[in-house]
C-alpha cells in the first residue's frame, strides 16, 4: 500500500514504548502492533487524534504517501 | 424461551436427522427405482427403456452429493456455534453447497432422458444452487467487510 505508517520513527523520537503508548491512547498492544507493521486497513480519526496528542506531532509525521 | 442457541441446536439436530434419513434411504434405492419404473408414465426420449439402472446410478450419485451438503452444513453450524460466522471457511461451505445443488440438477437432467418429469426436479435444484450462490456472494462480501472492520484501528 502506498500509505506508510511511520509510527515507530515517531515513537523512537519521543522515546516511548509500545505498551506505554497503547495504554495512553486506549488501544490494545496487538492493535498498535497491527498499525506499526502497516497491516491496518484504516485508522479512525479519534485514534489518530490521540496518537498526535500523545506524541505531540502532526498526522503527516505519522502517515506518509509514497508512490508505488 | 426460544433463543439463538436453541435455534442453532435445532438446526444441528435436523442436520443429523437428515443425514440418518439419507443413509436409511440409500438402503432402499434399488427397490424404489424398480417400483418407480413400474408405476411411472413412460414420457421421454428413451421412455420405452427400463429406467431402473440409470435411476439407481443417479440417485446414489445424488446421495453422495447430499452427504457432501450435510457435511458442509455440519461444518457451517459448528463454526457458527463457535462464534466464527464471517470467515472464509464458511464461504467455502456455501460454495460447496451451491455446486452440489447445481451438480444434482445436472444429474437429474440426465435422468430426464428416460423420464421427462425429472426436468422439473432438475430445475428446482439448479434454482436452489443459484440462490445458494447468491448467498455465497453476499457472505463473501460480508467476510471482506468484517476483515476491514477488524483492521480498522
Amino acid at each position: 500500500m502506498p500509505i506508510i505508517v511511520n509510527l515507530d520513527v515517531m515513537m523512537a523520537k519521543r522515546k516511548i514504548s509500545s505498551t506505554e503508548l497503547a495504554e495512553k491512547i486506549g488501544i490494545t498492544s496487538a492493535n498498535l502492533s497491527i498499525l506499526k507493521t502497516g497491516k491496518a486497513k484504516a485508522v479512525r480519526f479519534s485514534t489518530l487524534e490521540r496518537i498526535c496528542e500523545e506524541l505531540d506531532c502532526q498526522p503527516g509525521d505519522v502517515l506518509e504517501f509514497r508512490k508505488e | 424461551m426460544w433463543n439463538k442457541d436453541k435455534s442453532l441446536y435445532l438446526s444441528r439436530i435436523l442436520t443429523y436427522v437428515c443425514a440418518g434419513l439419507a443413509a436409511l434411504f440409500t438402503l432402499f434405492v434399488p427397490g424404489i427405482a424398480q417400483w418407480y419404473n413400474d408405476i411411472s408414465d413412460p414420457i421421454g426420449i428413451l421412455a420405452h427403456k427400463d429406467v431402473t439402472l440409470p435411476m439407481i446410478i443417479v440417485v446414489y450419485f445424488c446421495a453422495v452429493m447430499a452427504f457432501w451438503v450435510l457435511w458442509s452444513l455440519h461444518k457451517l453450524l459448528s463454526n457458527i456455534s463457535n462464534d466464527k460466522v464471517f470467515i472464509p471457511e464458511n464461504t467455502a461451505c456455501l460454495r460447496a453447497i451451491s455446486w452440489a445443488c447445481m451438480i444434482v440438477g445436472a444429474a437429474l437432467l440426465v435422468l430426464a432422458i428416460w423420464r421427462a418429469i425429472f426436468v422439473f426436479f432438475a430445475f428446482i435444484f439448479v434454482f436452489l444452487g443459484l440462490v445458494m450462490r447468491v448467498m455465497k456472494n453476499v457472505f463473501e462480501n460480508a467476510v471482506e467487510i468484517k476483515s476491514e472492520n477488524d483492521f480498522t484501528i
